[in-house]
């Protein structure tokens, strides 16, 4: 192929690049917005103490499962405190159900196993379970939880 | 003085498009190994015609969506039959597509100038299964909707790209109407035509590189009548053989999703429960790599087999025992997954 080395030829070289680059940048910005479009942008989150009910609501060694407003948790009452968990399974997001008899969160999914601390011990989920703080106001539970 | 030949004869050295397509055909194109790419595409043509029909009646929100599969099930006149013959066929398609792989794996058919059909191929492969998610998504049944949560969650994952692709495909923080949406809008709209468009350049791909030689494969035969009629019978038998199935086996319906409680037994179609188990067995970042590598590798197999080829490893064996290997561990963990 010949080089081309008069000013016509750079001219024209130059003037399609620039007006390449100006379209090319033209249309990446369009497909981005075009994308933003699609991906809605996370909601400000805020901590907020819920009042999920009195103590007598969570009998010992059981685990009650609430849905306070979208945020799927589970209460749980051990011999010694009250604890309240993500049901969200730290694996891939399917939810968790307490097992009365083996002390354990169980998820069905694909067959992870959480302790009553909400320590992962078996299967797939590499951390521990969502916890969230539980006030106790009286006889009044609180839970704190994130909410949008 | 104005030559014979129209631009395009110039250009090509050919007659005009019809030759092509006309061109002849090697004649192991007759023996069914080779007709296995062939049946996906037939079947392809019968999910986007069922499938069209199941648009009329399928509304894609979380309140209807159950209801109107119930409807096009046990309601709609023929809707189970319908739906049974796009359940089917979408088995059928993954199933042969599947032997399809597996006979040019064995064959190496792979090989240069062919490195452009499997990487075409392959893609189609994971569009596909990509269809069979989004549509089984749509059912809106407890397999459904944690089938939606657990493949989000795993895309969200993934470094960088990740968490953005987990909200551009949930339309939210959460798995919600919008995510069943946002499924249906691929299934029906955007991989379709995706996947129109590569089994075309798939196809076109074959030709314009020519089919794989094969030893004791002399003859040829027209493209028009002889391999017409040969796909033709095909398609008729199966068609004849999704009748039965459907006949045999009417498409049933698992309970609504729960959105607030798991279902003891959530796993997916057949063709995903290898995956499935995978990713039970194996802790989750490890599964998740070994996968997207796994796919990676399969993509780019020919260059890997050139490769190799050069520093002298029997290829013709390696291939047989991969190929050996990796359906005993699909249909191993395919066991294992109906046992648990």
């Amino acid at each position: 192929m010949a080089i081309i080395h008069d000013d016509l030829g750079r001219r024209r070289f130059l003037s399609q690049a620039v007006m390449g680059f100006g379209l090319l940048f033209g249309m990446g910005t369009l497909a981005l917005r075009f994308l933003q479009f699609l991906v809605p942008s996370p909601k400000p989150k805020r901590y907020e103490a819920v009042l999920i009910g009195s103590l007598s609501r969570v009998p010992v060694g059981e685990a009650v499962p609430m849905d306070l407003s979208g945020q799927k948790i589970v209460v749980l009452r051990t011999n010694e405190e009250v604890l309240a968990f993500s049901r969200r399974c730290t694996d891939l997001g399917c939810l968790v159900s307490w097992s009365k008899e083996r002390e354990q969160f169980l998820c069905p999914c694909h067959q992870g196993v959480f302790d009553k601390t909400g320590k992962n011990i078996a299967g797939p989920p590499p951390r521990p379970l969502d916890r969230f703080e539980v006030v106790t106001r009286g006889d009044q539970l609180y839970v704190n939880i994130q909410s949008s | 003085m104005e030559s014979a030949a129209s631009p395009v004869e110039r250009r090509t050295g050919s007659k005009n498009w019809i030759d092509y397509i006309q061109k002849d055909l090697p004649e192991h194109l007759d023996w069914w190994p080779y007709t296995l790419g062939a049946i996906p595409l037939t079947l392809f043509g019968l999910l986007v015609t069922t499938g069209l029909l199941l648009t009329f009646y399928y509304v894609p929100s979380p309140d209807q969506a159950y209801e109107s599969v119930e409807q096009i099930t046990h309601e709609v006149y023929l809707g189970w039959f319908v739906r049974g013959v796009h359940k089917f066929s979408v088995d059928l398609m993954i199933l042969f597509l599947l032997f399809h792989v597996i006979r040019v794996f064995l064959t190496r058919a792979y090989r240069t100038p062919g490195e452009l059909k499997w990487v075409s191929g392959s893609i189609v492969f994971f569009v596909t299964l990509g269809m069979g998610f989004t549509g089984y998504s749509l059912v809106y049944d407890n397999v459904s909707y944690w089938g939606m949560t657990v493949v989000t969650s795993m895309l969200g994952n993934l470094p960088v790209v990740g968490l953005p692709l987990m909200y551009l495909l949930r339309g939210g923080e959460e798995v919600s109407g919008g995510t069943l949406l946002r499924l249906y809008d691929l299934h029906t709209k955007l991989l379709p035509v995706l996947l129109g468009g590569l089994v075309l350049g798939h196809v076109i791909i074959v030709r314009l590189k020519g089919f794989a030689e094969v030893k004791g494969s002399r003859g040829f035969h027209p493209f028009y009548p002889e391999h017409t009629l040969v796909m033709g019978a095909i398609a008729v038998g199966l068609l004849v053989l999704i009748v039965d199935l459907v006949m045999i086996f009417p498409p049933t319906l698992g309970p609504p999703a729960n959105t607030q409680e798991v279902a003891s037994d959530v796993s997916p179609p057949w063709y995903f429960s290898a995956a499935y188990m995978w990713i039970t067995l194996l802790p989750g970042p490890l599964s998740l790599w070994s996968l997207m590598g796994g796919a990676g590798l399969f993509v780019v197999y020919p260059f890997l087999d050139r490769v190799l080829l050069e520093r002298g490893w029997p290829m013709p064996f390696v291939n047989v025992v991969v190929g050996v290997l990796a359906v005993l561990v699909f249909v191993a963990l395919m066991v294992l997954d109906v046992r648990m």
